[in-house]
């Protein structure tokens, strides 16, 4: 059986407003991420991987091409219909973290699961921040975690949705290496048990060498390294 | 969707950004509440206290009977009512008779206060509620002087024999039958058919009084109002009396600002609880977004939260409104003669409604706000929100404007108050940033508390301004209420010095001046001079007929609409101030007020009737008058020559102190045809009510100033978290508590001291609309506030400020800065 598209870019620009006039940050990018493929972003810091990111999880709107996400086309979409999309198929891992600090680990994790009325919301976050280690923590708020902690509080809940596809942002750019290498552990682990296409964009090498491709972005545009 | 929204409020609350709106919105709701269930407990006590000069809650009083369905409507609305006749008759007591102003009345009069009556001849008297009952009369101590006969003794009014039972002291309905300055007696309704003194052409007055609930009083009016001709007026106890009428209307007029005030408070503290609200909730909702909340989801769950917030707001604000004001009145208790009516729960509304007017004003906007926040803007915090910030803050202050106009049933003070507003942002915001910036070029560098001070000032120049906005209002508030409350006591204190006259002397011959003299000298007594009486009517105005510029009376002013008492002065006399013109001129002198009235201005020419003869003279002055003096005032003096060839008769105004009352009435009667008017009892009445008054205001401007003070620490804290990291990071830097210290208060002290300032300006441009446009006295200056307002804004501020900011200077830095 064919493996199924994930994520499919065609000739993807982008343009914002500057005070010096327009200034394009992507330009002719084309590619297909299939099911369950682990892709790795990298690039210079404002080579514009952040933005590609955003635009792949439909977080913003891209200016002219096009970007499917399991055959739902974004330009045709509104911001409702977009959010939709995410809560559907997408979980998201941030470089800091972005944990509610009004929330207890556990009601962070939840928080997802109860966004599309999962019932078993709390069965659920339990059972994943077992899985990253912190069942010890369910109570804590974020200001009482370490810097590992949170982000492993913040990978258990991008699998609470049972996304398709995880998008993470620098995931380790904010913790020690020590740190780095639990969180990239427990990612791939989960990533692998869940079948979860991963797309994330990061500098640390290592990181990428794990995932199944590179592409590196350069000046608005994206290559495939081999 | 609703139990996600809760639960996510519920987590919130822990959070204490929740708290802090709900908070707001508790101040908001439980100020309104609380001032206005205060006013209307005091409105109503003034209204019950007014009604005892009243004798009812209102009256109808008529030239013709009063018409039975008139009784009828009044049963059926459940009202109290009773009925009283009045007439001028001869009173016959054996040889002796005497012209008497007789008043017969239902068994139930008075509906409201009572009869002061007493068994000895100028007593002091006591309160009974009950009229004379048939066969008996009552008389005022001068009537049976003048008749020369005691209680016990018969007289004959008219064809009826009655039997003097008590000498009236005080009759409550006295002030509404028009001052008549005949001696009084009082008889029942029935016997008024047996002296068969009213016969047809007879001047009688006849007057219905009602008592009951203010809605039954309200639907009487209603339905009974189109009825009335021009010989019937419909009349309520605040009427009664002007200067009372006056007193009372000022000192709601304070209130109502007071509350107005109180709204303005609000506002800002909702606006400062909501603006803090967004600021924690950006990220919340970008990442919200990023995990599948969709906007619509997202105004669910806002919609949710702040009607939960507006029912839990309202629900505590009304408590704690109907509380504080609770504690208000107890304070209040021990200062009133009379204990306050319970405050109407219908009143509660205006609570609510300041609920749902600053929800819907200051969050709801804020919320649109939030749902626009861009998902992307967790990946890029640089990401701009969409919004109209002008747009936001003009729903905001629409509300404001809205919910001040629904609180003062007006638009008069909210425009004051909202341009006041307004030119004090402009001002804030130009002067602001140019202080902040001049201050900074100036201390460039960062060792001192001051270089490091004024660069916070400049570095957080948005932030600032808006705060500086804040406390200038604030205080611009405080100073406006401390001004109007000591104007408004310094005014009632003029207005009522301890000896102004209570008594009036008319119909005193030329001959029996001297002799008066004598008495009053012998007694003691302070006196004002005489001023000679003549009365005439102005029948021409410019050589125009009264009849033809008024046709059918039709907006005629009270200077034609009667005869009136002219008279001549060489001076200006007490309580009488020239405002143009030239008072020794040979022309008329009007009073101002009236010439407003009928539009009449210096050269206006007026002809007068007098006694058949008929003068015409220039308007040559324009006086005011302080009717408040309670000397002789006049609307029109004429030149002597034009009076003197007149027979004229004296009157004059006396303070006479209860000690003394005996034995003035009983030389007095030596003088039958002398008329004294007692205008003591209404002028304790309006004593008592202005010192309950002065209390209540100054109890009301402590209540306003302490939530300021919440308002200003909520604004202080607004702002605490930036300066909290700001503090702790110069002291990992190295830096001394003192110098941290020192830069704080430099900051807040320069924002103190600049708001003061301003606040002042602000302050005294409100008074001077406030006194000119609502309570229509002169306009002063307050020196007072000048040295007030920038003392008290260093003060304050850099109190508030400090202690809001203590934990800077106290926790240790690694522990802020872990939390940021």
């Amino acid at each position: 059986m064919a493996v199924k598209t994930a994520i499919k870019v065609s000739n993807l620009a982008h343009t914002v407003n500057a005070n010096t006039g327009d200034l394009t940050i992507l330009n002719g990018i084309n590619m297909d991420i299939k099911e369950g493929e682990s892709v790795a972003i990298v690039g210079a810091s404002g080579s514009g991987k952040s933005t590609l990111l955003g635009l792949l999880a439909g977080l913003d709107v891209n200016t002219s091409g096009e970007i499917t996400l399991y055959d739902h086309a974004f330009s045709r979409l509104d911001e409702e219909e977009r959010a939709l999309i995410r809560g559907q198929y997408v979980g998201f891992i941030f470089q800091s973290f972005h944990l509610l600090p009004s929330l207890q680990a556990i009601e962070n994790v939840m928080l997802p699961a109860e966004l599309i009325g999962d019932k078993q919301a709390r069965k659920t976050a339990e059972s994943l921040l077992e899985q990253v280690g912190l069942s010890h923590r369910l109570t804590h708020y974020p200001n009482q975690l370490s810097g590992g902690e949170q982000q492993r509080v913040a990978i258990a809940r991008a699998f609470a949705s049972r996304p398709k596809i995880l998008f993470a942002d620098e995931p380790t750019g904010n913790l020690d290496e020590g740190n780095g290498k639990i969180i990239i552990e427990q990612l791939f682990e989960l990533n692998a048990s869940q079948g979860t296409t991963l797309v994330m964009v990061t500098h640390d090498n290592e990181l990428a060498k794990k995932c199944d491709r590179h592409l590196v972005m350069s000046a608005g545009q994206l290559a495939e390294q081999t | 969707m609703i139990g996600f929204s809760l639960r996510l409020m519920l987590r919130d609350i822990r959070s204490g950004d929740i708290v802090t709106l709900l908070i707001a919105l508790i101040i908001s709701v439980g100020t309104v509440t609380s001032i206005g269930l205060f006013i209307d407990r005091l409105q109503l006590s003034f209204e019950q206290q007014s009604a005892n000069l009243l004798a009812a809650d209102r009256l109808i009083s008529s030239d013709d009977e009063i018409a039975k369905d008139w009784q009828v409507k009044a049963n059926e609305l459940s009202l109290k009512q009773a009925q009283r006749t009045s007439f001028r008759t001869m009173i016959f007591a054996g040889d002796a008779l005497q012209l008497s102003n007789v008043s017969a009345v239902t068994d139930n009069y008075p509906l409201k206060g009572a009869y002061l009556i007493d068994d000895t001849l100028f007593g002091t008297g006591q309160p009974f509620r009950q009229p004379p009952q048939q066969g008996q009369i009552w008389m005022s101590s001068r009537l049976a002087s003048l008749l020369n006969i005691n209680i016990g003794d018969q007289v004959e009014v008219g064809e009826a024999t009655l039997t003097v039972s008590q000498y009236l002291v005080r009759d409550p309905g006295a002030s509404s039958s028009s001052f008549a300055i005949s001696p009084r007696a009082v008889i029942n309704m029935a016997d008024l058919a047996s002296t068969q003194v009213i016969i047809p052409g007879s001047r009688v007055r006849y007057a219905l009084l009602l008592a009951g609930q203010r809605d039954d009083l309200g639907a009487y009016k209603t339905w009974v109002t189109p009825q009335l001709d021009n010989g019937q007026r419909w009349r309520t106890p605040v009427q009664k009396g002007e200067r009372i009428g006056d007193t009372i209307a000022k000192a709601e007029s304070f209130l109502l600002l007071a509350g107005t005030l109180a709204v303005v408070m609000s506002g800002i503290a909702m606006a400062l609880a909501s603006g803090r609200f967004v600021k924690r909730h950006l990220m919340q909702v970008a990442v919200l977004k990023t995990l599948g909340a969709t906007p619509r989801v997202l105004i669910k769950v806002f919609l949710t939260q702040f009607s939960l917030l507006f029912v839990l707001g309202a629900a505590i604000g009304l408590a704690v409104g109907w509380g504080v004001q609770g504690i208000i009145s107890s304070l209040l208790s021990g200062l009133m003669s009379t204990a306050l009516p319970e405050p109407s729960v219908s009143r509660l509304w205006l609570g609510i409604a300041t609920g749902f007017i600053s929800i819907v004003a200051f969050c709801l906007p804020l919320m649109m706000r939030l749902i626009k926040t861009s998902p992307m803007s967790v990946l890029q915090p640089s990401v701009k929100i969409e919004h109209n910030t002008v747009l936001i803050y003009s729903i905001g202050f629409i509300g404001m404007y809205g919910l001040m106009c629904l609180y003062t049933n007006g638009f008069l003070l909210p425009s004051i108050m909202t341009l006041t507003i307004v030119a004090i942002g402009f001002l804030v915001t130009l002067l602001g940033w140019a202080v902040f910036k001049l201050g900074r070029s100036l201390t460039s560098g960062a060792t001192s508390g001051w270089q490091i001070g004024f660069a916070a000032l400049y570095r957080r120049l948005l932030p600032n301004l808006f705060q500086l906005l804040v406390f200038t209002l604030i205080i611009m508030l405080g100073l406006i209420l401390l001004g109007v409350k000591s104007s408004l006591l310094a005014d009632w204190q003029k207005q009522l010095p301890a000896e102004a006259p209570n008594h009036y002397l008319f119909n005193v011959q030329a001959d029996q001046i001297d002799h008066i003299n004598t008495a009053t000298e012998q007694l003691d007594i302070l006196k004002s001079d005489w001023y000679p009486m003549v009365r005439g009517r102005v029948i021409l105005e410019n050589g125009v007929s009264i009849q033809t510029l008024y046709p059918e009376d039709k907006g005629e002013p009270e200077l034609y609409s009667r005869e009136l008492n002219l008279t001549w002065s060489d001076s200006l006399g007490q309580g009488s101030k020239l405002v143009s013109g030239d008072f020794n001129a040979e022309g008329l002198s009007i009073e101002q007020r009236v010439a407003q009235e009928a539009t009449l201005s210096l050269g206006d020419q007026l002809t007068i009737n007098i006694g058949g003869n008929v003068i015409s003279l220039p308007i040559t002055s324009i006086r005011s008058v302080d009717w408040g003096s309670m000397q002789p005032n006049f609307y029109l003096i004429l030149p002597k020559s034009a009076l003197q060839d007149y027979p004229a008769n004296f009157v004059s105004s006396l303070f006479i102190s209860d000690a003394k009352a005996q034995s003035f009435y009983k030389t007095m009667s030596q003088f039958p045809t002398v008329s004294i008017l007692n205008v003591g009892d209404l002028l304790k009445q309006i004593q008592t009510i202005i010192g309950q008054l002065s209390e209540a205001i100054q109890l009301v401007l402590l209540c306003i100033l302490a939530a300021g003070a919440l308002v200003l620490l909520a604004s202080v804290s607004a702002t605490l978290e930036e300066r909290l990291e700001e503090g702790a990071l110069l002291r990992v830097l190295g830096a001394r508590k003192a110098l941290v210290q020192q830069a704080l208060f430099v900051e807040f002290g320069a924002l103190g001291l600049f708001s003061g300032l301003i606040a002042t300006i602000g302050a005294e441009a409100s008074l001077y609309g406030l006194q000119v446009f609502v309570f229509k006295s002169q306009a002063s200056w307050h020196p007072l506030l000048w040295a007030l307002g920038p003392v008290i804004g260093i003060c304050i501020i850099s109190a508030i400020g400090l202690f809001a900011s203590r934990t800077v200077v106290k926790v240790p830095p690694m522990r802020l800065l872990r939390d940021f």
